[in-house]
C-alpha cells in the first residue's frame, strides 16, 4: 500500500536507519525533517498518512511537536520512534495521542509491525 | 610531542551519537525501574580530542559547578576506556531520598557522607553499566568493569583523573546531559575511549550500518 510517510528526527543516521526498515515493495512517498518545528511545518504542508517522530530533538522536542500535530489533526497517526523507553515517557506520549511507541534501534520487523497496525487503523478509520 | 588526532568521519560521528542516544535511553529506563525517577534526556554530543586537551575540556564542561561529585568506572573489552558521571556536589543528598523514599531518617554527618557516596555509586553503577553495556551490545562486544569509585564534593580541578593526560587516552568523548526531573538535578556522562579502541569502533560502526543499507 502506497503511503505518504514523514520522518522527523534530528539524526540523519537515525532517519536513514528507519528508511531502510520500511518495506521495499510499498514504494512509500517519504518526507523528512530534522527537528520538531521543521517536522510540524512539513506535517501541516504534506498531510502524511503516517508520521515517525523522535522525542529528543533540538529547536522543538518531539513531545511538543506531537502536541501541536495532534492539535492540528487529532486523527493523525503518529508513531513515536525513540530511545527514551522510560515508562513515564511512553505513558506521556500515549496520553498525548501517539499511535504507538517504536523503540530504537528500529528493525524491519518492528517497523513492519507498526505499519501493519497503522494500516489496520487507517483502513477502519477511513471505512476501507 | 604533537599527538595525531584520530580521524572519524561525519557519518561515524552521527552513528556513534545515535548509539549513545539509544544506550543512554536504555540506561535511564533501567534507573527508572529501580527508583521513582524521570530522566530528561538530551541530544548526545561526540567529540574527538587530543589527550592533552581532555582535562581542560572536561573542566570547561563542568565550569558551572563550584564543586562536583564524580563516579568513575573503567571498562575493558575491544571497547576500552573510562566512564565519568559528573554531578553537582549536592546531587547525592537530593538523590538519597529517592532511593530510600519510605524511610524518613535523619543522618549524622558521618553516616550521611557514606550514604551519599553509596547513593551516587548505585546510580552511577546503573547508568554507566546500562549505557556502556548497550553500546557494546550494539557494536558486538562484551566488556568487564572495574568497581565504581566515587569522589564526593570536590573542586573539579582536584578530581579529574590525572591519567587522562596520558597520550594513550587520545579519545572519543561521548557526552550526554541529563536531568532528574523531580529533583532538578543535572549531570553529565562522559565516556572516554582509548585510541586503540578506535580501529575496532570504526569497524564495528561500519558493520552496524550494514544492517541498514
Amino acid at each position: 500500500m502506497a503511503r505518504k510517510i514523514l520522518i522527523v528526527d534530528d539524526s540523519p543516521i537515525s532517519r536513514k536507519m528507519l528508511k531502510s526498515c520500511l518495506p521495499k515493495d510499498d514504494d512509500p512517498e517519504i518526507h523528512e525533517a530534522g527537528d520538531g518545528l521543521a517536522g510540524l511545518e512539513k506535517f501541516k504542508e504534506i498531510v502524511p498518512d503516517i508520521t515517525f517522530l523522535d522525542l529528543t530533538m533540538p529547536v522543538m522536542d518531539g513531545v511538543q511537536a506531537l502536541e501541536e500535530m495532534k492539535k492540528h489533526n487529532p486523527d493523525a497517526v503518529i508513531i513515536v520512534a525513540t530511545a527514551d523507553i522510560q515508562v513515564k515517557s511512553i505513558e506521556r506520549v500515549m496520553g498525548l495521542g501517539a499511535f504507538l511507541v517504536l523503540k530504537k534501534p528500529p528493525t524491519k520487523e518492528s517497523v513492519g509491525d507498526a505499519l501493519a497496525k497503522a494500516d489496520e487503523f487507517l483502513g477502519k478509520h477511513h471505512g476501507n | 610531542m604533537e599527538t595525531e588526532l584520530p580521524s572519524i568521519s561525519e557519518e561515524e560521528k552521527d552513528t556513534l551519537q545515535e548509539i549513545m542516544n539509544i544506550a543512554f535511553g536504555k540506561a535511564a529506563a533501567e534507573l527508572a525501574e529501580v527508583i521513582n525517577i524521570f530522566v530528561v534526556l538530551s541530544v548526545p554530543y561526540i567529540k574527538v580530542l587530543k589527550a592533552e586537551d581532555l582535562p581542560e575540556y572536561l573542566r570547561y564542561e563542568v565550569r558551572d559547578f563550584s564543586t562536583i561529585s564524580i563516579v568513575e568506572q573503567d571498562f575493558w573489552g575491544k571497547f576500552r576506556g573510562g566512564a565519568f558521571l559528573v554531578f553537582p556536589a549536592d546531587a547525592g543528598k537530593a538523590l538519597i531520598t529517592m532511593l530510600d523514599a519510605e524511610h524518613e531518617t535523619t543522618f549524622e554527618s558521618g553516616s550521611m557522607e557514606i550514604l551519599e557516596k553509596e547513593t551516587l555509586m548505585e546510580v552511577g553503577n546503573i547508568l554507566i553499566g546500562a549505557c556502556v553495556g548497550k553500546i557494546t551490545e550494539l557494536l558486538g562486544d562484551v566488556v568487564t568493569y572495574s568497581p565504581p569509585t566515587v569522589l564526593v564534593e570536590n573542586k573539579p580541578h582536584d578530581i579529574l583523573p590525572e591519567r587522562l593526560f596520558d597520550p594513550e587516552y587520545t579519545a572519543i568523548v561521548m557526552k550526554t546531559v541529563f536531568r532528574f526531573d523531580e529533583r532538578n538535578v543535572s549531570g553529565f556522562l562522559f565516556l572516554v575511549t582509548t585510541q586503540d579502541s578506535m580501529e575496532w569502533i570504526k569497524q564495528s560502526l561500519a558493520e552496524f550500518l550494514e544492517h541498514y543499507e
